[in-house]
Parts: structure tokens; C-alpha cells; sequence
């Protein structure tokens, strides 16, 4: 289960990248394809393993001058469900 | 994205069945009985299929056959596809995937590997093999996951191994792959021929539905379990392929491009080859990928029905294989004035889930 203080990564065998007919960014997995809007983009973007999601809920809200708190709750149930759909890891 | 011109048609995936040559003799699978003839595509005409596929919008490259593995060429392939920025998988048997040869895999890129395992018991999945090769793909998934290489697992399921599905599950749990697909046989190609051995009973049937659904719990979070379901059984038939040419692509170890890897089964159809045409065109223009898009090929019932844009009238080779009418419904739906083909064919099977392996095991090329 995530929390705020756990660091989200890519699964293994997942990998993001630019769909070059769109131009829109992709997630790229063993089974198949899922097109990110621009929100979970910036989100996955930033899931390297050792920003914690607090940590990632804060940059984005600076770089998009919201509130943290606000965001936070987004970024949590946006990587909740990539986790769900076995895209996104957390370590502790 | 649908103001773009053939957008509702993009090819996603390509499957590349790179050779129908198989150390495995399987009775359910779906390669064609009576192989096409022609050489098989070179290692610098595979490379261009492999562009002009990411040029038409392919994201996804899936290594097939046969086995794959038995290419020489296979990593300079992987190469090639993850050089143009495709997703690439490998579909294997497991059989000669030693450390070199995962090593060399990974260096070329390789994004994730499928095992097809035949049942969690080595003498009962030697027996569906017809070759001794269980241990051989225990130690490749070994390997696969030593290398750092994302595994996933893939169990075809039938009347000699369906009794066996929790041990299957947790077997596969052991390997430690987080993907595990548990496929019901479709009957293309050899496992057409061998239905009558390979078709469960109800009973069966019901069971691994079942337990599917309380696994598929127990597993939540550790392992996502893929059941794909037998659709003998089921009264609507399947979206195959999302669609005729709609999303996905096949060439075929002699270059012919497919809509799905069974279509040239399909009596009377002409599928154009990579090396007399251009991948977009056969795409965009070929008859072959034309032939059953949209609905207006559709006959009724499908025609005014509404499901018709979810299950895009089932499958065109079950269509073909069971009425001998590729643009006919497809008999699954119970709505078909052909699904009677299937319940004949169902009351054959009885209640009885013995299984005699009687069935014609899986033959190679010029064999």
C-alpha cells in the first residue's frame, strides 16, 4: 500500500516513453500500453525510486504553485491505481 | 484521436514469428498444420519490418514463432526494435536460454521474457510436450530473473491439466514472476485438430472459474493472474485481435502479414507479403487488412446489434474453421443460427475429464 513516505518506482519490465504518433507519453509494459495524461506523466516522471510521493507532491506543487496537501491526495490515488495495474512499485 | 486518417486502425503490437521450427510438440497449438511454403525472412529483411513497423506506429514488439530462440539473429532483432523505441518481449519455450544467451538478450535490450510452462507436474508437462524439456524451462526462468529481465508466465489450459489449476497457480507463484497468464486453448491449427482430447468438461470448466476468481485474490498485489477464459463455453464471443486490423499485426516467418497469427487458415484469403509490399500499405490498403474492418462486412445478427463495437463480431478464423465462412458470426454467440456447431460439438465432450493423450502431437516444418 502506498503512503506518503514510500518511494514509488516503475516495475520491472515497465518502461515510459514518447509515443512518436502522438507525442503523448506512453507506459510500456510486457501486456500492453497505457497512454498518461499530462498529470500522471509529471507524476511517473518523477518515480525513480527514491523521491517519496510527499517529496514528489511538493516539487509538483511548487512548479505548479498549488497546494500541497491538495496535490498530495492526487498523486497518491494516481499511483494507487498504476500500482493496482501493477505498473508502479513502492519501496518503504 | 479520431480526426486523424486511419486512427481508429493503428497497428499497436506486431507479433514477429520469427520461425515454426519448436524443440515442443504441443497438441494445442495454434501454429497452421500445414505450414506456407516460402524461405523464411532474412535477418536484414526482419530489420525492416521492424522500422516500417515503428514508422506506421507499433509500440510493441512481441518475438514469437515456433521458438524463437532458435534464431541465431534473435538479439540483433531485439536490438533493432528497442533502436527504434519499441517495447520488445520474448515468447518462449525456455528451451536454450542458457546465461549467454539472456546475457546477450539483455545487452540487445530485451524488456521482458514469457515462459510457457505446460503444467506444474514435470512428467504430466513433459507428456503435453511430447519432449522432455520441463527442467530445461524451470532453469531458463532461473535465468531470466537472474539477468534482471521482467518474467512472466504463460500456462495453456486443457482437460489433461485443468484439474490441476491451484497447483499451477502456486507453482508459477514459486518461479517468482509477478504476471502469470492462464490461457484456455483455442482451437486454431493443431489444437483444432485435437479438440476432442483437449476440450474440459463443464464440470471442469466451472471448477477453474472458480478457483481463478479466489487465486486471483489471494495473489492480489504479489502476482496478477491472467485468465483467459474457454470460450466454447461462454455465450458471447470474444473481441478478438480488438478487431480485424484494427490494432494488432502477425508476419509470419515468411514475411506474410497477418491481422491475427492464425488468419492464414482462413481458406480463399491472400495475405500480402513484406517482401512485395510496403508494411503501411498492407496496412492502409491491402484487401487482406480491409476485409473485415468497420461493420459492413458484418452479416446479422451482428449487423444491428450492439455489442457489435464491443466483440467486433468474435473471431474470423473460429467463423471460418466452424461454418467455412470467415464473414460469418462467429458460433460462440449464442445468437448465431451456427452455434449449434458448437454445442454438438460440446455434447461429445460429456462429463468424463479423463484424458487419454491420444492427441497428434504438434509436427515441424518439412517434418
Amino acid at each position: 500500500m502506498s503512503a506518503p513516505d514510500s518511494r514509488p518506482a516503475l516495475a520491472p519490465g515497465v518502461r515510459m516513453q514518447t509515443d512518436r504518433v502522438t507525442g503523448e507519453p506512453v507506459l510500456l509494459y510486457p501486456e500492453g500500453i497505457l497512454a498518461l495524461n499530462a498529470t500522471a506523466h509529471e507524476i511517473v516522471a518523477r518515480c525513480d525510486g527514491v523521491a517519496t510521493v510527499a517529496a514528489i507532491a511538493h516539487t509538483l506543487a511548487e512548479e505548479y504553485e498549488m497546494d500541497s496537501d491538495a496535490l498530495a491526495a492526487d498523486v497518491l490515488e494516481c499511483l494507487e491505481d498504476l500500482r493496482r495495474r501493477h505498473l508502479i512499485v513502492f519501496a518503504e | 484521436m479520431n480526426d486523424r486518417p486511419y486512427s481508429s486502425y493503428r497497428p499497436y503490437a506486431l507479433l514477429a514469428e520469427l520461425t515454426y521450427r519448436c524443440p515442443l510438440h504441443c497438441p494445442y497449438c495454434s501454429n497452421p498444420t500445414q505450414y506456407p511454403a516460402g524461405s523464411d525472412l532474412t535477418t536484414e529483411e526482419w530489420r525492416r519490418v521492424i522500422r516500417e513497423a515503428a514508422e506506421i506506429g507499433v509500440l510493441h514488439a512481441g518475438f514469437s514463432g515456433g521458438e524463437p530462440l532458435l534464431r541465431p539473429d534473435l538479439a540483433s532483432l531485439v536490438a533493432e526494435a528497442r533502436g527504434n523505441g519499441l517495447y520488445t518481449n520474448l515468447i518462449t519455450s525456455g528451451v536454450g536460454l542458457d546465461v549467454r544467451r539472456a546475457a546477450e538478450l539483455r545487452e540487445a535490450g530485451l524488456d521482458s521474457a514469457q515462459i510457457s510452462f505446460q503444467a506444474d507436474e514435470p512428467a504430466l508437462a513433459d507428456g503435453i510436450a511430447g519432449a522432455r524439456t520441463h527442467r530445461l524451462k524451470l532453469e531458463a526462468a532461473r535465468i531470466v530473473r537472474e539477468q534482471g529481465i521482467a518474467l512472466s508466465v504463460n500456462v495453456v489450459l486443457h482437460r489433461a491439466n485443468l484439474s490441476r489449476l491451484r497447483e499451477i497457480i502456486a507453482f508459477a507463484a514459486a518461479l517468482g514472476t509477478k504476471h502469470l497468464e492462464l490461457a484456455n486453448t483455442q482451437y486454431y491449427g493443431w489444437g483444432f485438430l485435437n479438440r476432442s482430447h483437449l476440450t474440459p468438461t463443464h464440470a471442469q470448466v466451472e471448477t477453474a472459474r472458480l478457483i481463478a476468481t479466489e487465486e486471483k485474490q489471494r495473489y492480489a498485489g504479489q502476482m496478477e493472474i491472467f485468465y483467459v477464459l474457454p470460450d466454447y463455453y461462454q455465450d458471447r464471443p470474444k473481441p478478438c485481435m480488438q478487431g480485424w486490423g484494427r490494432r494488432y499485426l502477425t508476419v509470419n516467418p515468411i514475411g506474410e502479414v497477418l491481422p491475427c497469427p492464425t488468419a492464414s487458415s482462413i481458406a480463399g484469403m491472400r495475405f500480402d507479403s513484406v517482401r512485395e509490399h510496403a508494411l503501411a500499405w498492407i496496412w492502409n490498403e491491402s484487401e487482406s487488412f480491409n476485409r473485415f474492418r468497420g461493420t459492413d462486412w458484418m452479416p446479422e445478427p451482428c449487423r444491428s446489434c450492439p455489442q457489435h463495437e464491443i466483440d467486433f463480431g468474435g473471431c474470423r478464423c473460429q467463423a471460418a474453421l466452424l461454418t467455412g465462412d470467415a464473414a460469418a458470426t462467429d458460433p460462440v454467440c449464442t445468437l448465431s443460427p451456427d452455434r449449434k456447431a458448437i454445442d454438438d460439438f460440446l455434447a461429445t465432450i460429456g462429463g468424463n475429464d479423463e484424458c487419454i493423450p491420444a492427441w497428434r502431437a504438434r509436427e515441424n516444418p518439412g517434418t
